[in-house]
């Protein structure tokens, strides 16, 4: 297959590379180094590049790796490939432990609180007794297998590469996945990503485990490589070279970071052993040097080498398009026992002075389009916020076919059936149009992020794209479906919105200012596939100023003014109310 | 192509292309002194990729001149200086800055006691402005951000405003205020170039309309004639 083919080929030279007759062995020595760095690099793709957790820590996670075989085969003679997943274990109970306290952080916070772990471990390595101290521990034995041991770095180049090589293609394939879209939402979508169920903490708080394991896996090889372990290579300096590479090779990039690794690797080795000729031994000169070659790279390259070169490239992305034939199981609908969907009842919600919602009450039916309109500032898209666990109230009840759910979370409420979109449009802008839908059935999926890194996620995912590209085409982007959601029109991102809900297959539907942004025919569009979608059962709550559409559309019209409803009735009676004149209509209407 | 006396803004055979996708094919587009022209058209057809590029956000090849000075090479704070002014459809504002912090910023590039009587004037335009002047831009209502966008973009003392759907996300009698205030605009001799997908209200104040689709302009004229052309009643104004 056409994606395949490119790592196959690369797998195939990086074989062949130790057998080219008069290979000097220290260019293995530097490719093995590149490897070791490329795993750490790739956690920090995922968690850094497209989770937005930054992270200047990562080095220590390969102490606990290695340390953890260190420890082991040295005191207690565990063999080495017993050990790897015990190594793997470690590092990733480490993750779980700063986990939970680092992912709670944000902004500036997250990065110095990594930085502030990263440097507090390297000193405990150093301090404790058991690991050796400063000195840390030697005498590591070598990987095996049967007699063949792998003392020489050409023989240990193949069990390093093999695991950047499989590391490489399972992140991908996590990437590539219901999972993956969650992550990949984390940086820029995250209120949207949980208004479609993502659970964000947990998606994380995965990524930074996985991004540990990497590099514990790292520390482990690196420990069996250098046959030692001490704190040095595990401290903070450290830490912020893998981030480096990262960003160098591409942070977004899974290839990103091998070639960082490559790069930068290199580069630093052809440093050391060449400016010292040049300039007769003055010290330190090569980190000078490095640093500024390094920022003239990222003057040129500034997401990252990989996309620099790949844009380069007259390779197209192959994108396939979803399979049709299987359909995701609609919504059970289980009889209501009154045709009341949501019951708004005195919502209520202050910031700090201010009263955005003042005991706001009203209802939608089952098969109901409700507008609710009212001047800029009145508290619309709140009480959208109310309805869908974006915001606690403070007082009042909200309840979805007899059941309470205010202050219940986003993602209980997407659950429920309630889809939303968004006044400013929430989208993830480096996904496709189909990536950012289908992150609408999020919770019409199961499979997690170990099914997804073995592609044993195939025929949910086929169901989640093929959902989505009906959605698309139900709204009528099908011929934006493989485009970049941010370079759409903003009255086309909203459409794309729409769709995201609709793969909720909801029972009532939020829409803010759906319209905003449509020429009239589009409008006429929406309106037709909104009248549509009541037709099947779905009700349709919507916040709009376009007043032509709304009175054209709409059962139900709610006017909100200062907070406070100030009117409720038919398009007609609301037209002529002289109220909602006053505030909202003006003498045009 | 040398311009018309009195031409303000002249763009000719304009192609702006984001990455290989062409958005905007070979535009031109003139805009006089005191006049108020608009662009309609659908969703994606290059409307606000075009206003970027004359505003010199986005690479441009062809040409871009404005009160007869070749703008092609100028960066945007010197666009701005020489007249040309962006309401964005985003309005950007400085959210964290107060009322008044905002307007003084739109006139960074202006003498002092230039600045002074441009603040007087975005007040008298926008009295709401005045009572607020000391709150924070990002609590302000989508109408009254609407409004400080505008008159942010004022204090330069621009010749040209370019304004990005104005109207989008307003109740409809803010609405109805700020297509008054465009109006006025004019009076007091800036032309406005708009961007606008409330087609009817554009076509209403407008003098001369161009229609774009799929980065083209199909068709153009004064509005009046525009607005009576089938294929724009049909798709734009919802009457055939």
């Amino acid at each position: 297959m056409g994606p395949r083919l490119p790592i196959i080929g690369f797998a195939a030279a990086m074989a062949a590379i130790p057998f080219i007759p008069g290979m000097p062995p220290f260019w293995i020595v530097l490719l093995d180094n590149i490897g070791l760095a490329a795993l750490v690099a790739m956690g920090l793709v995922l968690l850094t590049g497209v989770g937005g957790l930054t992270s200047f820590g990562q080095a220590a996670f390969c102490g606990f790796g290695a340390y953890t075989t260190a420890v082991l085969t040295t005191a207690y003679g565990f063999s080495p490939w017993l050990t790897l997943p015990l190594a793997l274990l470690v590092s990733g109970l480490a993750a779980v432990a700063l986990g939970l306290v680092t992912v709670r952080l944000s902004g500036h916070y997250l990065p110095l609180g990594t930085l502030a772990w990263g440097l507090g471990l390297f000193y405990l390595f150093s301090k404790l007794e058991f690991l050796g101290r400063n000195d840390g521990i030697s005498g590591i034995p070598p990987l095996a297998i049967g007699s063949f041991r792998m003392i020489d770095p050409a023989a240990i180049y193949f069990a390093i590469w093999t695991a950047v090589l499989l590391c490489a293609v399972l992140t991908i394939n996590l990437l590539d996945s219901r999972t993956g879209r969650a992550i990949r939402a984390l940086r820029r979508g995250h209120v949207a990503a949980e208004a479609f169920g993502v659970r964000t903490p947990r998606a994380k708080l995965l990524v930074f485990i996985y991004a540990a394991v990497l590099a514990g896996l790292s520390g482990w090889l690196y420990a069996h490589f250098q046959r030692a372990a001490n704190p040095t290579p595990f401290g903070a300096q450290a830490g912020i070279e893998y981030l480096f590479i990262a960003v160098v090779g591409g942070a977004g990039y899974v290839w990103g970071s091998v070639l960082g690794a490559a790069i930068v690797v290199i580069l630093k080795e052809i440093l050391q052993s060449y400016l010292p000729y040049l300039f007769h031994g003055e010290g330190q000169l090569e980190t000078i040097v490095f640093g500024i070659l390094l920022v003239a790279l990222l003057q040129l390259a500034p997401t990252g080498v990989w996309p620099w070169l790949t844009a380069r490239m007259p390779l197209k992305p192959n994108r396939g398009r979803p399979d049709a034939s299987p359909a995701l199981p609609p919504r059970t609908r289980t009889p209501a026992a009154s045709d009341v969907l949501l019951q708004i009842d005195r919502a209520r919600k202050q910031f700090g002075g201010v009263i955005a919602v003042n005991d706001v009450s009203f209802d939608i039916q089952a098969r109901e389009i409700v507008a609710l309109i009212g001047p800029n500032g009145a508290g619309k898209s709140t009480t959208f916020n109310l309805i869908t666990g974006v915001l606690r109230t403070n007082g009042g009840t909200i309840s979805v076919l007899g059941m309470k759910i205010d202050n219940a979370a986003p993602q209980e409420v997407a659950k429920l059936g309630i889809a939303r979109t968004f006044q400013h449009v929430k989208l993830v802008p480096d996904m496709t149009v189909l990536e950012n839908v289908a992150i609408g059935a999020h919770l019409r999926g199961k499979a997690g992020a170990l099914a997804s890194m073995f592609r044993l996620d195939r025929a949910d995912e086929a169901k989640l794209l093929a959902e989505a590209a009906r959605q698309i085409a139900r709204v009528g982007l099908s011929g934006q479906i493989d485009a970049l959601a941010g370079g759409l029109s903003l009255g086309q991102q909203r459409i794309v919105e729409i769709a995201r809900a609709l793969c909720v297959d909801p029972l009532l539907l939020l829409l803010d200012e759906p319209a905003a942004g449509l020429r009239h025919l589009e409008k006429q569009q929406l309106a037709n596939l909104l009248r549509e979608l009541r037709g099947g059962g779905m009700s349709v709550l919507l916040v709009e100023h376009d007043m032509g559409f709304v009175m054209d559309l709409a059962d139900r019209i709610v006017v909100l003014d200062f907070g406070t409803k100030i009117a409720e009735g038919t398009p007609q009676a609301i037209k002529t109310n002289p109220d909602v004149i006053r505030a909202y209509l003006g003498a045009a209407a | 192509m040398n311009a018309a006396p009195g031409t303000l803004l002249q763009v000719s055979d304009a192609h702006i292309a984001y990455g290989k996708v062409e958005a905007v094919r070979g535009v031109s587009l003139e805009v006089a002194e005191n006049e108020i022209v608009t662009i309609i058209g659908a969703n994606g057809a290059g409307k606000t990729t075009l206003l970027n590029a004359i505003m010199g956000v986005l690479p441009v090849s062809g040409r871009v001149s404005f009160a007869s000075q070749d703008m092609t090479r100028l960066e945007i704070e010197d666009r701005v200086a020489a007249g040309l002014s962006l309401v964005p459809e985003h309005r950007e504002l400085f959210g964290a800055m107060g009322v008044e912090d905002n307007l003084r910023l739109g006139a960074f590039r202006i003498a002092k006691t230039v600045a002074a009587t441009s603040l007087e004037r975005v007040y008298t335009l926008f009295p709401r402005l005045k009572e607020r002047r000391r709150q924070l831009a990002a609590t302000l209502s989508g109408g009254e951000q609407q409004m400080l966008a505008m008159g942010r973009a004022l204090m330069g003392a621009p010749k040209l405003l370019m304004l990005d759907e104005p109207s989008l996300g307003l109740a409809p009698i803010i609405v109805a205020d700020i297509f008054r205030t465009i109006g006025e605009l004019r009076q007091s001799g800036v032309s406005v170039l708009l961007v606008e997908q409330n087609a009817q209200a554009a076509l209403q104040i407008a003098d001369r309309a161009y229609v774009m689709e799929l980065g083209e302009f199909i068709l153009n004229g004064p509005a009046k004639e525009v607005a009576a052309d089938p294929r724009v009643a049909a798709s734009y104004l919802g009457f055939a």
